[in-house]
């Protein structure tokens, strides 16, 4: 049989390629429960890294169905709130409801007003007192998203008990210690976010000023990563836009949310169009 | 055992080694090597890859139109690593560490010693041995992986696999040998390591 004819190689090519896309999809449908049930025992591992119940390391050395368990004992609530702080769902603790990366990007869509809809913020309540909310915005490469435990408000300011950061596909070594680094995710641990300004929370290079005696002043700034730059604008606006969005629901009112939003949705076009 | 399938099987282990000698997949082996964890299942995937995939082609070897045999090595190479990835995120043990080799398991498709073997060797060989020469390879492969993941992690995290070794020795860790240019300092070394073992590598 003459291989070169141009009909042969024709069929040939479409047989291959229809074949492969076949076995991938049959794998990738007959696996994809598997990999929903470790995304979200991952997820799950990073509120509570977030929230302070342990380190990213322990969690997974513990296993899935560990930290789920870890997770239904220490959370009180979990619902999903519009920006006016009006209850709209309650996610089932017993399923261990929660919101994945994924599920955030839609909502990151609503935040901004680029897709029209219903926003729904989840909220994560732990017994303790701490809640936990998401984050999610683009760094330099991809997405970036996280989440950021708050202590119970003292006269009506919030402080950060913790925070942990993922990324698709930022620079290894680079931008990808918002992960990686847990002196990075340290920082963020007592600062307060300042509702009343457009930069509720800043990543900057230099950090917070110096008090008298070398110790840091409690404001909300922490110092940037260097040679990630554009992550660590990103991470910025990605936790002033969401903040931005949960303002009432720490009854902090932002006179300003519509404003961060237009400034980080300028800052993004602009980054497209460089 | 005859000489040739011997050959076959230990030349890329040594003498005919892809990274040391070949000078292939050098990106991967400086990027996935500060962990042993992670050296070890990027060796394990690139020898299913390089293994199965040689396998594949081999057997269609006579089927293949010339003209677009690149590209038919493309979409079976990128069908094994995608099943790979697949796989390893299917699992509670590997999905940490496919987080943490992030693209690097992906770009197995790029890695030269994949389709640099279907071209040289499956094409133009029987199956078996075929599937022999790409297993080869990635242990040739993954061994210099192991090698240079070996002391980055021990110099660099003062652990083995996770274990501690070296920290309880009071040891600080050295944070130079985390970073790339550490990789490629190691690399050298053991090039010239085997240089010098082996005389006819080396240039006149």
């Amino acid at each position: 049989m003459n291989t070169n004819s141009n009909v042969y190689t024709v069929v040939y090519t479409t047989v291959i390629v229809v074949l492969v896309a076949a076995i991938l999809a049959v794998v990738s449908q007959s696996l994809k429960s598997r990999q929903e049930a470790n995304e979200k025992a991952d997820t799950i591992s990073q509120m509570l890294t977030a929230a302070g119940f342990g380190t990213k390391a322990e969690f997974q050395q513990i296993g899935n169905a560990a930290v789920i368990a870890k997770y239904k004992e220490e959370i009180a609530s979990a619902y999903t709130v519009d920006t006016d702080n009006q209850k709209i769902n309650d996610l089932s603790i017993e399923n261990a409801e929660i919101y994945t990366p994924a599920k955030l990007k839609k909502q990151n869509y609503l935040i901004k007003g680029m897709q029209e809809g219903q926003i729904e913020l989840p909220v994560f309540e732990f017994k303790n007192g701490i809640t936990v909310v998401p984050i999610y915005g683009a760094g330099l490469w991809g997405p970036i998203w996280g989440y950021i435990a708050f202590n119970q408000p003292v006269d009506g300011s919030i402080t950060i008990k913790g925070a942990y950061f993922d990324h698709e596909s930022e620079t290894a070594g680079l931008g990808s210690k918002i992960k990686d680094d847990p002196q990075f995710q340290a920082e963020f641990v007592g600062e307060k976010p300042d509702f009343s300004q457009s930069n509720i929370f800043e990543i900057v290079k230099g950090g917070s000023p110096k008090n008298a005696d070398n110790s840091e002043v409690i404001d909300n700034k922490i110092d940037a990563i260097t040679g990630a730059t554009m992550t660590s604008q990103g991470l910025d606006k990605a936790i002033d836009t969401w903040l931005s969005a949960y303002a009432k629901h720490f009854n902090a009112p932002c006179p300003v949310a519509e404003e961060v939003i237009a400034a980080a949705e300028t800052e993004e076009t602009k980054a497209e169009e460089e | 055992m005859d000489a040739k399938l011997k050959e076959t099987i230990f030349n890329p282990i040594f003498k005919g080694n892809p990274i040391t000698v070949l000078v292939l997949g050098i990106c991967s082996s400086l990027a996935v090597t500060v962990t042993m964890k992670g050296a070890l299942v990027m060796a394990l995937s690139v020898i299913v890859v390089t293994g199965i995939s040689s396998l594949i082609l081999s057997l269609l070897r006579n089927t293949i139109p010339s003209r677009v045999r690149i590209i038919v090595q493309l979409v079976v190479v990128a069908m094994m690593v995608i099943l790979v990835d697949q796989i390893l995120k299917s699992f509670e043990a590997t999905y940490a560490i496919d987080k943490q080799l992030s693209v690097y398991i992906g770009l197995i498709i790029t890695n030269c010693i994949v389709m640099g073997r279907i071209e040289a060797f499956a094409l133009g060989n029987k199956p078996i041995p075929s599937l022999l020469d790409g297993i080869a390879n990635g242990a040739g492969y993954g061994m210099i992986l192991l090698i240079v993941a070996f002391f980055r992690e021990l110099l660099g995290s003062g652990t083995l696999f996770g274990f501690d070794i070296l920290n309880r020795f009071g040891y600080v860790a050295n944070n130079l040998v985390i970073l790339p240019p550490f990789a490629l300092i190691l690399l050298g070394c053991i090039v010239w390591v085997q240089r010098s073992i082996q005389k006819d590598l080396q240039e006149k």
